[in-house]
């Protein structure tokens, strides 16, 4: 920067005279698939495995593994997308520093990503009855504008709740700009909402 | 731009017309095909899962390509998933420092400043908005309070007008102004905006202004800068040219060479747009703003051969992108399909966080990649209401050619001729389009007759 005549600020200098266009900021994408009522159950790795799976072929969302941990009820899955480039920006995920995040180095960071990205998004199913979110697994998820790390994950709550709240923070400190691209399916229906800092609490009817 | 509806809202609209629930608030997404709506990262049936909905118009007719494949666990602990600034780069290392020193002390607002500025600078460098949200953050605090500081405002202005909220920036600027008066940095922000936004008489005052509280060289660019609006390119030249100081940062250099390259390319002479180009490169090699602004130099040139090496390793930044698949489709390479998948889906994410406008860039792609004429006009009329530089002008020209719609560019044919532009490219689209206009008019066309009485009404 050119320093200036006024005490030495630096001038901030536009390249150009002409506005530059188009450009990605920060996006997580969070989908919620609402589990139908059903008999809460001792819930197995396995079926929980196989119902990520389906979801991920897109196999008709399956009320007969409506199932829940021990003393606690399984209220919905979900998936949660989170740019490696807004994780690299608070968790340091490019260990050897090079400027590219291989496997091998999310793979390290995947605990410490659960555990930072988990707090960011509670549910609460009404006065103090506030329901769990437990990461499962992670994968890798492709965007167009890079990799994203998914953090399937389920909702428990004590006792099923007539109305879910859904709190929203991820990166809101750090990035006001950030934005949650949700969308909720909740049996036949679909709903969709952008979560900002001005946007962060919503009712999921379930 | 944010819906805060409950769900309840919702669930009517979805249950009646899915889709429409999906675009009430996102928008305006459109997938051809998909049932009913596929949410990001999850699959629809038959369809691999795109992180955002596939391109609407033109979009090809093929599976997604592999950077929107399913979720998915990779097998080699080496594959390289993202690449992410390199802690080597040398601003990278400044904004580290930077934000240490910011942490120590959290309330100093002299640093949170300077962390804020270098996230700006590296967030244009690179073509990445993510820096320019981290520096609103660092701000935030300050930017909270019930009387900001002038540094404040004016760095918040400074993230609007990179995200082309401009007239949200110009009210930050005029109250940064307010509260000092010989804030030479804020003279030059609004001189800039209101160039981008065509207002040039007001930008000579405003560059006086540069003069006086900021500096000569500065203020002379800055006129240099406007003159090559407004019919004056061959003075641009020798003001830019006196602007020149060899012992400034090579941030100023790349600037005023830059803005020369530009001015040349106002007069045609290509030869030393080029010059100017490099000399500017050779100062910021890594600029996004040079780099894409030399990429369609060269594609103008038929050299798109060239533009693919010169934005290797940008192709993060959405406008570098754009110019490697306008170089794809000049060249006649199969990769086109791929990369218009990508820049589609890259829109559509940005469309479908309700914020970033990027009219300019999107009404190009729309005509030069998914041949759409209609789309491409319309998008670039709505850009034209935001912004006005040469570029800006041309996508509505060639759109309304393409589109044989010349009197939807009645506005920006007068706009062209009244501020005496000088563009080879853009003055020839504006005289065809006038000849298209009068002899549409000679012909008794009821449309352009009534078009040219809207436009001198508007006047």
């Amino acid at each position: 920067m050119r320093p200036a005549s006024l005490g030495g600020v630096a001038l901030l200098i536009c390249l150009g005279s002409a506005a530059a266009g188009a450009h990605s900021a920060s996006d997580a994408y969070l989908t919620l698939d609402a589990v139908a009522t059903g008999a809460p159950a001792e819930r197995s790795a396995s079926a929980e495995r196989s119902a990520a799976a389906d979801r991920s072929a897109a196999a008709p969302r399956s009320a007969a593994r409506a199932t829940g941990a021990a003393g606690a009820i399984l209220v919905a899955h979900g998936q949660w997308d989170i740019a490696l480039r807004d994780l690299d920006f608070v968790l340091k995920l490019d260990d050897d520093g090079d400027g590219r995040i291989t496997w091998g180095e999310l793979k390290r960071h995947q605990a410490q990503i659960a555990r930072y990205a988990a707090p960011q998004l509670s549910f609460t199913g009404g006065v103090g009855d506030r329901c769990s979110v437990r990461v499962t697994r992670q994968e890798v998820d492709g965007h167009a504008d890079g990799a994203y790390s998914a953090l399937f994950f389920d909702v428990l709550c004590a006792r099923r709740p007539a109305v879910l709240h859904m709190s929203y923070k991820l990166f809101f400190a750090i990035d006001p700009s950030h934005r949650g691209i949700f969308v909720l399916h909740a049996g036949d229906d679909v709903a969709t909402a952008v979560l900002a800092p001005e946007n962060a609490t919503i009712k999921l009817p379930l | 731009m944010i819906a805060k509806r409950t769900m309840i809202d919702l669930r009517l609209t979805c249950r009646l017309v899915p889709l429409a629930c999906l675009l009430a608030l996102s928008g305006g997404l459109v997938r051809a095909g998909a049932a009913p709506v596929a949410a990001p990262g999850v699959a629809a049936p038959g369809v691999a899962a795109p992180g955002v909905e596939a391109p609407g118009v033109g979009a090809p007719d093929v599976a997604a390509p592999d950077p929107v494949r399913a979720p998915y666990t990779p097998t080699q602990d080496a594959e390289v998933l993202q690449q992410v600034p390199a802690v080597a780069d040398p601003a990278v290392k400044a904004m580290r420092s930077l934000r240490a020193k910011f942490e120590a002390s959290p309330q100093d607002l002299g640093a949170a400043i300077e962390l804020a500025n270098a996230y700006i600078d590296y967030s244009r460098q690179i073509g990445d908005a993510h820096y320019a949200g981290y520096a609103e953050a660092v701000i935030a605090p300050w930017r909270a309070r019930p009387t900001p500081p002038a540094s404040v405002l004016l760095t918040e202005a400074t993230i609007l007008q990179y995200r082309h909220q401009f007239s949200d920036a110009r009210d930050l600027l005029q109250e940064t102004l307010r509260l000092d008066p010989h804030n030479g940095q804020a003279w030059l922000t609004l001189a800039t905006l209101d160039m981008v936004q065509g207002d040039y008489a007001r930008v000579g005052k405003e560059c006086a202004a540069v003069t006086n509280d900021a500096d000569l060289d500065t203020g002379l660019a800055c006129l240099g800068s406007l003159r090559a609006f407004t019919g004056h390119a061959r003075q641009s030249l020798v003001l830019l040219n006196q602007a020149q100081a060899p012992g400034a940062s090579a941030a100023y250099q790349a600037w005023v060479h830059g803005l020369l390259a530009e001015s040349a390319e106002r007069l045609g002479d290509w030869q030393l747009a080029e010059a100017e180009y490099r000399k500017a490169l050779a100062m910021l090699p890594e600029d996004n703003f040079l780099l894409v602004a030399y990429a369609d130099f060269l594609l103008d040139r038929g050299r798109a051969r060239e533009v693919l090496p010169l934005l290797a390793g940008h192709e993060q930044s959405d406008t570098a992108f754009l110019r490697i698949a306008l170089a794809q489709a000049q060249l006649g390479s199969p990769e086109v399909v791929r990369s218009t998948w990508i820049m589609a889906a890259r829109f559509a994410a940005l469309r479908q966080r309700g914020s970033e406008y990027f009219g300019r860039e999107e009404a190009r792609f729309a005509l030069s990649l998914q041949h759409d004429s209609r789309g491409s006009l319309d998008l670039a009329l709505r850009n034209w209401q935001l912004q006005k530089a040469p570029w800006d002008a041309r996508v509505v020209l060639e759109a309304a050619l393409a589109a044989h719609d010349p009197r939807r560019a009645a506005e920006v044919i007068d706009f062209v001729r009244e501020t005496h532009l000088e563009d080879p490219i853009v003055v020839p689209l504006a005289k065809e389009l006038r000849d298209e206009l009068a002899s549409a008019t000679a012909a008794g066309h009821p449309a352009a007759a009534a078009s040219r009485t809207a436009t001198a009404a508007s006047r």
